[in-house]
C-alpha cells in the first residue's frame, strides 16, 4: 500500500475515494462490518470535528513519531479533516509565551479528548518534567478537568513505560493513577500502531464514546487477542522448528522466534496482522522476536529480551539476577542432595545401633 | 511397645476418594513436570518441514489434559477438606490446633534423628500436613494461572488469573510452581519411604490400600 492510495496521485492532496478507503481500513481495524464504513465516513466528514489537545511528558516522542509516518490516513488527513488539533508541542509552530497561551486558550472549553504522550514525575521528582514553568503533574490535571475523554498514546502515558521500569528514579505513574474522574483508554505500545489510534479516534467520532477494553484499558478491537496466535511462524512453533540463536540455520529459514526470547505468546495486539509502516512488516517477520511492549510494565516483566523469562533477582552480591530455569534445578539439585544426607546419617545410625527402635 | 504380628490392628484410613485423587494429581504432576520443561524449553529441536511431528503442539496438548485432571484432583481434595473423613478433614492435620502445634514439634525432632519416639496417628502428621495444606494452596494457584495462559480471551479465567497480573507474570509464577511441585515430590517420596522403613505402619501401603497398621490400643 502506497500514499497515493489515499492521496489520489497528487502529493498533498486528499482525494474522496482515497478519504473512503481510509474509513474503510479504519472500520476493519476497529472490527465493525462494512456497512459501517458510511457512518464512519460522516462522522469523519461532520464540520464538527473534535478538538484534540496533546501532551508531552516523560517520552522520547517515538509515539508521536510513528504518528507522523501513518498513512491510511496520514498525517495531514487526520489534522486537517478528522481532528482539530489544538495544541502538539513538537508539532505546533508556536513556541514560548505563544504556545503557552494555545494552551490556555485550548483547555478553556471543555468537552475536547486529551491525548497524553508520556508519564508524569511524581513527588519530590516532579521537577524532572516542566513545562512552562509547571510540572507535568500540573499541566495533566489542568488539562484534564475540561476534557471530555483522555487517549494515552503509547505504555509510558498508559502504565509509565521506560520511565517506570525498575528502580523507577522519577517515581513516574501513569495517567491512570493521578485522573480518575475521567474516561481514559490505553493504545499500548513502544510506540503503539498508529492505525490503532487512528481507529480509536474515529470510533469515538463516530459513536461518541469509546470503544470497549479488556481489563487493562486497551480497545479490543486491536488488543483483544495474542500476537503469537496470528504469526506467521506459528507452524514452526507448533512443529517444533525454532531458531536456537541469531543467524543461524533456523533463523536463516524462518524457524519460530520463542527460543531466542519471543514474547508474542503472552502479549496483546494485532501487530501480526495490521503490521507497520506500509511495507508489511513487524518485528518477527524481520527475524526479531516480540518484545511485548503492549503489556503493562514490559521493560521489567519482559526482559531480558531475548529469554523466555525474566530472570529472579537472587539476595546474593547485592541482587544478582539468575535464570528462573537454572535457579530451579539448582534447588533441586540442593534438595536431592539434602536428601542424600539424611539417608545417609540414618543409615550410618541403624548401622551403629544394630537394630531397628521400633521392632524392639 | 510390642511388635509381633497379632497385636497390630488395621485401621481403614483413606476413602477411595482420596486415593484415587492422591494418585491421580501424583500422576499428572508427573506429566505436567515433564510437558511444562519441554513448552518452555523445546529442546527436541525437529529439523524436518513437512513431516507430521507436531511436538510442541503434541506437549502442549497433553500439558491441558494432565492439567484438566490435576484441576479436578485438587477439587476433590479441597472437598475432602471439609466433607472427607476423619483423618481426611483439614483440621485433623493443619498446624492450626494445640494438638498439631506439638506434634509439628516432636516430627521435626523424629525427622531429625534427635528422638525415635513419634505420635502413632491415623492420619498424617502435622508436618506432612503442612506440607499438603501449602502443596493444595499452591495448586490452586498453578491451575488458575494455567487456565488464565489457556483461555486468554475468557472473561472468566481472565478475572481469576489477573490477580496475579499480566500473563507474563502469570507465566513467570507458573514457571517457579512448577520447580516448586518438582521439590515437593522429590521430598515427598523420599519421606513417605523413609517412614515406611523406620516405623511399621505400612505407610506406603496406605495410599494404595486405604489401610495403616498401629499396635493395638495406640491411635
Ligand atoms: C503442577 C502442575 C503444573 C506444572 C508443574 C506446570 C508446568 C508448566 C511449565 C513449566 C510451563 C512452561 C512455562 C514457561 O516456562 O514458559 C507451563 C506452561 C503452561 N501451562 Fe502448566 N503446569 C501445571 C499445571 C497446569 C494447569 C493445571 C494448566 C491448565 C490447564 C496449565 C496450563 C499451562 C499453559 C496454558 C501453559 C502455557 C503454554 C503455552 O502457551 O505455550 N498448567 N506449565
Ligand atoms: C510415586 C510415589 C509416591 C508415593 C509412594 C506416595 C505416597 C504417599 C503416601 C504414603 C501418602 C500418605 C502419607 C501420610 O499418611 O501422611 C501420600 C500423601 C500425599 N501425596 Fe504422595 N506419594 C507419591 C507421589 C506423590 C506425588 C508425585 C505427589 C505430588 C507432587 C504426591 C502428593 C501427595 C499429597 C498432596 C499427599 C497428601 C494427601 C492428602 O492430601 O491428604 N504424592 N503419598
Ligand atoms: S515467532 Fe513468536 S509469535 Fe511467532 S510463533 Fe514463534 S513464538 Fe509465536
Ligand atoms: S511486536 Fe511486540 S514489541 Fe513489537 S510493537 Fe508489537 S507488541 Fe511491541
Amino acid at each position: 500500500m502506497d500514499r497515493n492510495m489515499f492521496t489520489g496521485g497528487l502529493p498533498g492532496t486528499i482525494s474522496r475515494r482515497g478519504f473512503l478507503r481510509a474509513c474503510a481500513i479504519a472500520t476493519a481495524a476497529m472490527g465493525l462490518p462494512m456497512e459501517m464504513v458510511t457512518k464512519v465516513a460522516e462522522a469523519a466528514e461532520s464540520p464538527e470535528r473534535p478538538r484534540v489537545i496533546w501532551l508531552h511528558f516523560q517520552e522520547c516522542t517515538g509515539c508521536s513519531e510513528s504518528m507522523l509516518r501513518a498513512s491510511h490516513p496520514d498525517l495531514a488527513t487526520l489534522i486537517l479533516d478528522l481532528i482539530d488539533l489544538q495544541y502538539h508541542e513538537t508539532l505546533m509552530v508556536g513556541a514560548g509565551h505563544q504556545a503557552e497561551a494555545a494552551f490556555e486558550k485550548a483547555i478553556e472549553e471543555p468537552g475536547y479528548v486529551l491525548v497524553v504522550e508520556g508519564s508524569i514525575p511524581t513527588g519530590e521528582y516532579e521537577d524532572f518534567c516542566m513545562i512552562g514553568g509547571h510540572s507535568a503533574e500540573h499541566n495533566l490535571k489542568k488539562a484534564a478537568k475540561n476534557a471530555a475523554a483522555i487517549i494515552n498514546i503509547g505504555t509510558c502515558s498508559a502504565w509509565g513505560g521506560i520511565p517506570v521500569a525498575r528502580p523507577n528514579p522519577t517515581k513516574a505513574v501513569a495517567t491512570g493513577d493521578i485522573i480518575k474522574d475521567k474516561p481514559i483508554i490505553n493504545i499500548g505500545g513502544c510506540p503503539p500502531n498508529p492505525h490503532n489510534f487512528l481507529s480509536a479516534v474515529l470510533y469515538y467520532l463516530t459513536f461518541k464514546k469509546l470503544p470497549p477494553t479488556d481489563i487493562y484499558g486497551r480497545p479490543l478491537f486491536a488488543y483483544g487477542r495474542r500476537i503469537h496466535d496470528h504469526c506467521e511462524r506459528r507452524p514452526h512453533f507448533d512443529e517444533g522448528r525454532y531458531a536456537e540463536q541469531f543467524g543461524d540455520v533456523g533463523h536463516r529459514l524462518g524457524y519460530c522466534l520463542y527460543k531466542v526470547g519471543c514474547k508474542a505468546p503472552e502479549t496483546f495486539g494485532n501487530c501480526s496482522i495490521i503490521r507497520f509502516n506500509d511495507v508489511e512488516v513487524w518485528p518477527v517477520s524481520v527475524g526479531n522476536g516480540c518484545y511485548g511492549c503492549t503489556e503493562p510494565n514490559f521493560w521489567d516483566t519482559m526482559s531480558p529480551f531475548h529469554e523466555r523469562l525474566p530472570g529472579v533477582p537472587l539476595p546474593v552480591n547485592g541482587g544478582t539476577i539468575a535464570n528462573a530455569t537454572d535457579i530451579g534445578k539448582k534447588a533441586l539439585g540442593i534438595t536431592a542432595a539434602a536428601l542424600a544426607i539424611h539417608a545417609g546419617i540414618g543409615v550410618a545410625k541403624s548401622f551403629a545401633k544394630g537394630k531397628k527402635k521400633e521392632e524392639e | 511397645m510390642a511388635g509381633h504380628g497379632k497385636d497390630y490392628e488395621k485401621v481403614y484410613v483413606w476413602s477411595v476418594l482420596l486415593r484415587v485423587y492422591h494418585w491421580v494429581f501424583a500422576l499428572s504432576i508427573f506429566i505436567l513436570i515433564a510437558t511444562g520443561l519441554y513448552i518452555n524449553w523445546p529442546w527436541t529441536n525437529t529439523w524436518m518441514e513437512g513431516s507430521h511431528q507436531w511436538t510442541m503442539a503434541i506437549m502442549r496438548y497433553i500439558h491441558y489434559v494432565a492439567g484438566m485432571l490435576f484441576t479436578m484432583a485438587t477439587i476433590a481434595r479441597i472437598y475432602l477438606w471439609f466433607f472427607g473423613n476423619k483423618n481426611e478433614k483439614v483440621w485433623d492435620f493443619a498446624p492450626i490446633t494445640p494438638r498439631n502445634i506439638k506434634n509439628m514439634i516432636t516430627t521435626s525432632f523424629y525427622y531429625a534423628y534427635l528422638t525415635d519416639n513419634h505420635e502413632h496417628r491415623t492420619g498424617h502428621n502435622a508436618m506432612a500436613g503442612m506440607s499438603y495444606v501449602m502443596t493444595i494452596l499452591l495448586a490452586v494457584i498453578q491451575f488458575i494461572t494455567g487456565f488464565y495462559l489457556l483461555y486468554p480471551e475468557s472473561s472468566f479465567f481472565v478475572g481469576l488469573g489477573s490477580v496475579f497480573g499480566t500473563q507474563q507474570t502469570a507465566r513467570f509464577i507458573h514457571h517457579i510452581l512448577n520447580w516448586y511441585f518438582a521439590i515437593f515430590a522429590a521430598v515427598h517420596i523420599y519421606i513417605a519411604s523413609w517412614n515406611d522403613i523406620r516405623s511399621p505402619e505400612g505407610l506406603i501401603s496406605s495410599i494404595f490400600s486405604g489401610y495403616k497398621f498401629f499396635p493395638k490400643g495406640h491411635h
